[in-house]
């Protein structure tokens, strides 16, 4: 019977791994590492004999230069592309001696040792941390200098891996990395090519070490524009991961060339994206990190047809997950500002790509997909035709409960954009149970989640009709209205109050829905409006008002009372001196013109209020405004008072 | 020039010619011609059916090539079936196919087509009759020689073409191109390289 006849010998070669005859030992590392190169199969069969200890075993304490080569090359194919053998590896402990393999003094010993180092460091599960303890960071600089290539290659690609935090950044760029790997970039391809991904690593996110390599440059960015045209797609990637992130760390320009280079950087990464492997895999995320907040590369993009590309990534069916991650990440910067963009997008059908991403296993990929649908969603005329199809709908709403409160953010912001369609009655965001949702996540304990959930809820309110309003209040409860108004942080009293603004805004019921239970709600804005800083509340506060005096008689008297009671002075005025915030200003103004306005039974004893209040002075004062808005309201308002025939 | 001829010799791998000419004509080989040799040795190996030997002699070139090129490994063993087929070991074969190359197609299914075919020579009494005789063809070691060859030589970070070849190639583009613009002196015999005057 084959099968359990190979299975023990299979045993039988594991045993000999420890055999104490030299040659068997080594003639079983052979046959095991003949047999486990490119057969993934066996590798894991052989873990579970409990090949890996006894070889690491060899490796650590033989010192034969075959028996070193053979074990070395057998714990690399263990660990090539196959996260349970370096598992297995690292469980055996064999970081500490492939190091010290790097010192020996014989070349075949180090070469093979640097190789099975840098299958471990390709891993996810490579033992980042462990590189910095113990000097080992000198030892890999000694290697990055030492002037054999292969093993110069190797040290770039682990000091690439290195590089996951600010801390670890600094460490290398403080002993001396950028200059070594700088050094190898004259060098063979395979070391260039390493040292540039480490350099992009190294400097990714970073200002300082970014300042640091172009310093190291002599400001002389020379070098990278011409990689950026080099044979090897990966060169030209990484050339470009080096120039962004330089670019990054100026941001008000680094170079009389910019625009010239930003071009020729968009050109080649668009090409890039063709590239198979790890190329074209990370080619769009860079591509939206080097069009994001530039609506000048974007139009740039655009008119380059990277739309079109970017669709066709999607069409292709067959894609990884950091693929999509980026190329969806791209199309939300694209789309971010343009129309045109948005709208290409759509015609191209991107949407079911976009809806099945929703339900990707992977977080990032589910982020991507939303913050795409934040972008594509904020044009006008594609709300209500594209967007609103239940599928996407659904699946957006979904991730609204998601385990990462990331994913969860990511989907109220697209979730916002998306419930201010213009249907009255927002009828298929309450059957997908999303209002709900809402609502819940306003009384999350993370205040980015509040913040996030009312901010949806107040664009739901947006010209929404009566009904709308009705069952939202129902639901959300005055009493939590009233926390969120005074909520601990600034961001969600902010939002709280403009939910309000949109909650009373159109007609005289929606105004009498916050004078409920005693005007509790109202009474609570007025209380922020006294004591907030921020004039961005204080700007909502003020619009909340000026929707509730666009009111009844009773509407008005209210909001007089708050802001110019009987014989006392106009909190008014304090936003009206506010030379810091036109919108204040302006809001200010606003108010008083509708309490002032001329239809109304009691406005005359309110603009004599106002005028023994200095209301009427303070607004002459303000005729020559330095803001041609602020200017234009407040003539409008003095126009006002001269009509109702007061003068002073 | 001499450049160019080393760079053939290197890619097409005579390491004597390539060591003559490096002593006549002083010019520097591209890569050490030690491991020009090491080459040569894989792709005998190969040439000679002998695949277990090409795969230990290129995994002591370089352990890597192997383990990140998915498709020549399947390559190689198919290679390896197809030499136990012709051998009549056919019992073997079967084995050999089962442990060897099913974990294959299960890792990948893109083979799968490829190992339907290298199994169907089992399914034949008279392989020449068979749809994929041409398997047997010392033609398919041939093939399965140059991608091995191929992969070493990128290993190295050698083109695995020589230039020579493409630069003739582009000679005769260019004249192509420059024939609708201009009269000039062709080099027409490729052999000689001799400038010919246009005909009239």
């Amino acid at each position: 019977m084959p099968a359990s006849a190979a299975c023990t010998r299979s045993e039988i070669l594991v045993e000999s791994l420890s055999s104490l005859d030299t040659m068997a030992r080594l003639k079983a590392l052979r046959d095991v590492k003949n047999q486990i190169i490119g057969n993934k199969t066996k590798k894991l069969s052989y873990i579970k004999l409990g090949a890996v200890p006894r070889v690491v075993e060899i490796l650590a304490s033989d010192s034969d230069v075959p028996l070193l080569v053979q074990s070395a090359a057998a714990v690399g194919s263990f660990a090539c592309g196959n996260d349970a053998g370096v598992k297995a590896l690292l469980e055996s402990g064999v970081l500490p001696h492939l190091l010290k393999m790097l010192s020996n003094s014989n070349s075949q010993v180090v070469e093979a040792g640097a190789r099975s180092l840098k299958m471990i460091f390709q891993s996810t599960l490579a033992p980042k941390n462990d590189m910095f303890q113990f000097r080992r960071v000198d030892l890999i600089l000694a290697l990055l200098n030492g002037g054999n290539d292969n093993v110069a290659e190797v040290a770039a690609s682990v000091l690439a891996r290195c590089c996951e935090t600010k801390e670890h950044q600094k460490i290398l760029a403080d002993a001396g990395c950028l200059h070594s790997l700088v050094g190898l970039l004259k060098g063979s391809v395979k070391g260039r090519e390493a040292a540039l991904d480490a350099l992009a690593a190294l400097t990714r996110g970073n200002q300082e070490t970014s300042v640091l390599l172009d310093m190291e440059q002599g400001n002389d960015l020379a070098c990278f524009i011409k990689l950026m045209k080099d044979k090897s797609p990966r060169t030209r990637l990484f050339a470009c991961m080096c120039l962004l992130n330089i670019a990054e760390a100026f941001p008000s320009g680094y170079h009389q060339q910019e625009w010239d280079i930003k071009k020729c950087m968009l050109s080649t990464v668009l090409k890039l994206f063709e590239e198979s492997g790890q190329v074209g895999e990370e080619s769009p995320g860079v591509f939206a990190d080097l069009v994001t907040n530039n609506e000048e590369m974007q139009k740039a993009a655009f008119e380059s047809n990277a739309i079109e590309k970017l669709a066709e990534i999607l069409d292709r069916g067959v894609v990884s997950a950091r693929q999509l991650e980026g190329v969806l990440l791209a199309i939300a910067e694209l789309c971010s500002r343009l129309e045109e963009s948005r709208r290409q997008i759509l015609n191209l059908q991107a949407q079911r790509h976009i809806t099945m991403a929703l339900e990707s296993s992977i977080a990032g990929v589910r982020i991507a997909a939303c913050t795409c649908i934040k972008s594509i969603s904020r044009s006008v005329k594609n709300l209500r035709t594209s967007l609103t199809e239940e599928r996407l709908l659904r699946s957006l709403f979904k991730l609204l409960d998601d385990p990462s409160p990331f994913v969860q953010v990511s989907a109220l912001g697209a979730a916002s954009n998306i419930v201010l369609d213009f249907t009255p009655d927002k009828a298929a965001f309450f059957n997908c149970g999303g209002v709900s949702q809402f609502i819940q996540l306003a009384q999350s304990k993370d205040s980015v989640i509040r913040q996030n959930a009312i901010w949806a809820l107040r664009n739901l309110l947006y010209l929404a009709d009566m009904m709308v309003k009705d069952r939202v209040m129902r639901e959300l409860t005055l009493s939590i209205l009233v926390d969120l108004i005074s909520d601990s942080n600034e961001r969600v009293q902010e939002q709280a109050l403009a939910f309000v603004r949109n909650l009373v805004y159109g007609s005289v019921e929606c105004v009498q829905l916050i004078f409920a239970e005693d005007g509790a709600i109202l009474h609570a804005i007025e209380r922020q409006l006294c004591v907030a800083s921020c004039p961005e509340i204080c700007i909502q506060g003020l619009y909340v008002l000026i929707n509730v005096a666009a009111g009844s008689e009773h509407h008005k008297e209210a909001v007089m009372e708050f802001v110019s009671p009987v014989a006392a002075g106009s909190i008014l005025v304090r936003f009206l001196e506010d030379m810091s915030n036109p919108q204040l200003r302006i809001a200010a103004v606003w108010c008083i013109m509708n309490l002032i306005h001329a239809e109304s039974p009691g406005v005359f004893s309110r603009v004599l209020r106002f005028r023994d209040a200095g209301i009427q002075l303070q607004l002459q004062k303000m005729v020559e405004d330095p803001i041609l808005d602020v200017k234009d309201r407040v003539k409008a308002a003095l126009e006002q008072f001269s009509a109702l025939g007061t003068s002073s | 020039m001499n450049k160019l001829v080393m760079n053939f010799l290197v890619t097409e791998g005579y390491v004597e010619a390539a060591e003559k000419f490096q002593v006549e004509s002083g010019t520097q080989p591209e890569v050490e011609l030690g491991t020009i040799t090491d080459r040569m040795a894989v792709r005998k190996a190969v040439q000679s059916g002998n695949m277990e030997d090409a795969i230990e002699k290129v995994n002591d070139l370089d352990p890597e090539i192997l383990d990140t090129n998915p498709q020549l490994f399947f390559h190689l063993q198919q290679q390896r079936l197809i030499e136990l087929i012709r051998n009549g070991r056919l019992e073997e074969a079967l084995e050999f196919a089962q442990e060897e190359l099913a974990p294959r197609g299960a890792e990948n299914h893109a083979f799968l087509e490829e190992l339907e075919r290298t199994v169907a020579l089992l399914a034949f009494e008279d392989t020449s009759g068979c749809p994929v005789a041409e398997l047997l063809d010392l033609s398919q070691r041939q093939k399965t020689a140059s991608e091995l060859n191929a992969a070493i030589l990128t290993s190295q970070s050698h083109e695995k073409d020589p230039k020579l070849p493409s630069l003739l190639k582009m000679l005769i583009w260019a004249q192509n191109q420059l024939d609708e613009k201009a009269s000039y002196p062709h080099i027409n015999d490729l052999v000689n390289a001799t400038l010919e005057e246009p005909v009239a």
